[in-house]
């Protein structure tokens, strides 16, 4: 009986399974690959990039366009040239004693000597009366559509949630030739945090290098300190633009009407502590862009019985880890948004850092080519564009002191 | 803006109606594209469902593709002759 079922399960094998084919994927399998080792990449979209291919952006610090779409095509054509073998419209469903289960129609498993996990991040969801109506999209959504499928996904598009994000794809989408009406912060409710003005602003001065961003000329350093409040109460009377886009600080979105599809959105005046006033007023809309920040998509990591962290600093649990990148579980990686929330060069840079730690596992490079690339991830962290997270850096060092602190539970000397 | 090189146009079938799309689209970019935003009606509540995540974590865009339920139109490129149906059957849609 099992002979029967072994024969009918196609198998793979590989020295390194790659679960996600985004910016950190992408670069560790270049790595990896390009020191001799069998690579396959597994990704549940059916082309390779993630969420580089839905990024276009100025960077202000470097005077250039980040053009994810074109850096994802040079990375899988370097990778298939190397000879990466890529896995997509597959999905990995289970991980056990270093096979990977997948739901390809040919192959169903994978024998690997190791596992990158590269999965990424997912959407938090920003429930609002009406958010399940036909029109309500996600700001990464959003992103895709306008920037990768280039399809206008509306006539008159608000956004609601203001952060690093929504106000990155409000700009995209502008010129792309949508009208877009505006960022709105979400109504009150237990489930968001996103509801405060002063830590809104706070939040997206942090995104300081983003094409261009006039919390800085406008309020210069004052947003992070003790005239927040003075700001706020001159913002109530006063619009604040980027590039055009009106950013209500003041004013939230507390419903979303539509019989069919969307209609229009209730928006009532919010205080500077994030209460609402007044009766509010009706904005005819047709799209509604909902941004309630990203989580670490970390499924995969518990499956294979990692130990999982808590540390909102990156942007809530995520896998305790090694600064070489490696879990509580051996033969088991993980870069790019899966250990906090960053930009593409980050992640980037992570992969790289993933891909080296499991090369000196292969006995194929150093423990100074190893020093080299965690100098590179921080060195990507301090001039990457976009910071979604304000104290990342603190968050990173959590995790760190929390690696000591496993290892000498469980009775290791700190090794990374 | 990175422009697309312009490509090939594939035609596929949605709940009857011939959709013109382009290869490489998913079945939910080729919708959009024709001004179809709603999908299918919710079980539960009978209110219409179109795309909300884009990237295959939430399911509402699902529809039944070659005779297949339960298929992410956000995940899956259009095909020649591809039938994707959902329980929209019957439905008129405004024609603006």
């Amino acid at each position: 009986m099992l002979q029967v079922i072994l024969q009918v399960c196609s198998m793979m094998k590989s020295d390194v399974v790659i679960v996600g084919a985004g910016p950190a994927g992408l670069v560790a399998s270049i790595e990896l690959a390009s020191k001799g080792l069998q690579v396959v990449v597994v990704d549940e979209y059916y082309r390779s990039g993630g969420r580089l291919l839905g990024q276009l952006y100025k960077d202000r610090r470097k005077k250039q366009v980040w053009a994810g779409k074109i850096i994802a095509n040079d990375l899988v054509e370097k990778a298939k040239s190397l000879g990466v073998k890529f896995l997509f419209e597959t999905a990995v469903w289970k991980i056990e004693n270093k096979t990977v289960f997948i739901s390809n129609e040919k192959i169903k498993q994978i024998h690997t000597k190791t596992i990158l996990l590269a999965t990424g991040a997912i959407e938090k969801a920003l429930p609002l009366p009406g958010w399940q109506k036909v029109g309500v999209v996600t700001a990464g959504a959003a992103q895709t559509f306008t920037n990768l499928h280039n399809v206008k996904i509306g006539k008159n598009v608000i956004f609601v949630g203001i952060d690093p994000l929504s106000i990155s794809v409000a700009i995209e989408m502008k010129h792309a030739g949508v009208n877009v009406l505006g960022l709105f912060l979400p109504a009150p409710s237990m489930l968001n945090q996103k509801s405060n003005p002063k830590e809104v602003l706070e939040s997206i001065a942090s995104a300081s290098g983003m094409a261009t961003n006039p919390i800085y000329r406008f309020g210069g350093k004052l947003v992070h300190g003790l005239y927040t409040k003075l700001l706020l109460k001159f913002l109530k009377f006063n619009l604040l633009k980027i590039n055009g886009i009106p950013i209500y600080i003041r004013k939230a979105v507390t419903e979303i009407n539509g019989r069919a599809e969307v209609e229009s959105v209730n928006v009532k005046n919010i205080s500077i502590d994030g209460e609402l006033i007044g009766d509010g007023k009706n904005l005819l809309v047709d799209t509604v862009c909902l941004s309630g920040g990203l989580l670490p998509l970390i499924d995969l990591s518990q499956l294979a019985s990692c130990v999982i962290v808590d540390i909102p600093e990156l942007g809530g649990f995520v896998p305790l880890h090694s600064p070489y990148l490696k879990t509580t579980v051996e033969g088991i990686y993980v870069a790019g948004n899966i250990t906090g929330i960053e930009g593409a060069q980050v992640s980037m840079a992570q992969g790289k850092l993933a891909a080296w730690s499991i090369l000196k596992e292969f006995k194929l490079v150093s423990e100074k080519d190893l020093l080299q690339a965690i100098k590179d991830v921080e060195q990507a962290r301090s001039l990457s564009p976009i910071t979604f997270l304000p104290n990342i850096h603190r968050g990173r060092q959590i995790m760190n002191e929390k690696w000591a602190d496993y290892k000498n539970t469980i009775g290791e000397s700190f090794d990374g | 803006m990175v422009k697309n090189v312009k490509q090939k146009e594939i035609r596929f079938n949605f709940n009857g109606k011939e959709i013109k799309g382009h290869e490489g689209q998913p079945i939910a970019a080729a919708l959009f594209d024709n001004g179809i935003r709603a999908i299918r009606y919710c079980d539960v509540t009978g209110e219409l469902r179109g795309i909300y995540c884009g990237i295959g974590h939430c399911f509402e865009c699902r529809a039944t593709v070659n005779g297949i339920s339960g298929i992410r139109t956000c995940l899956t490129p259009i095909e020649e002759n591809m039938n994707v149906a959902s329980n929209l059957t019957g439905v008129q849609y405004d024609e603006e």
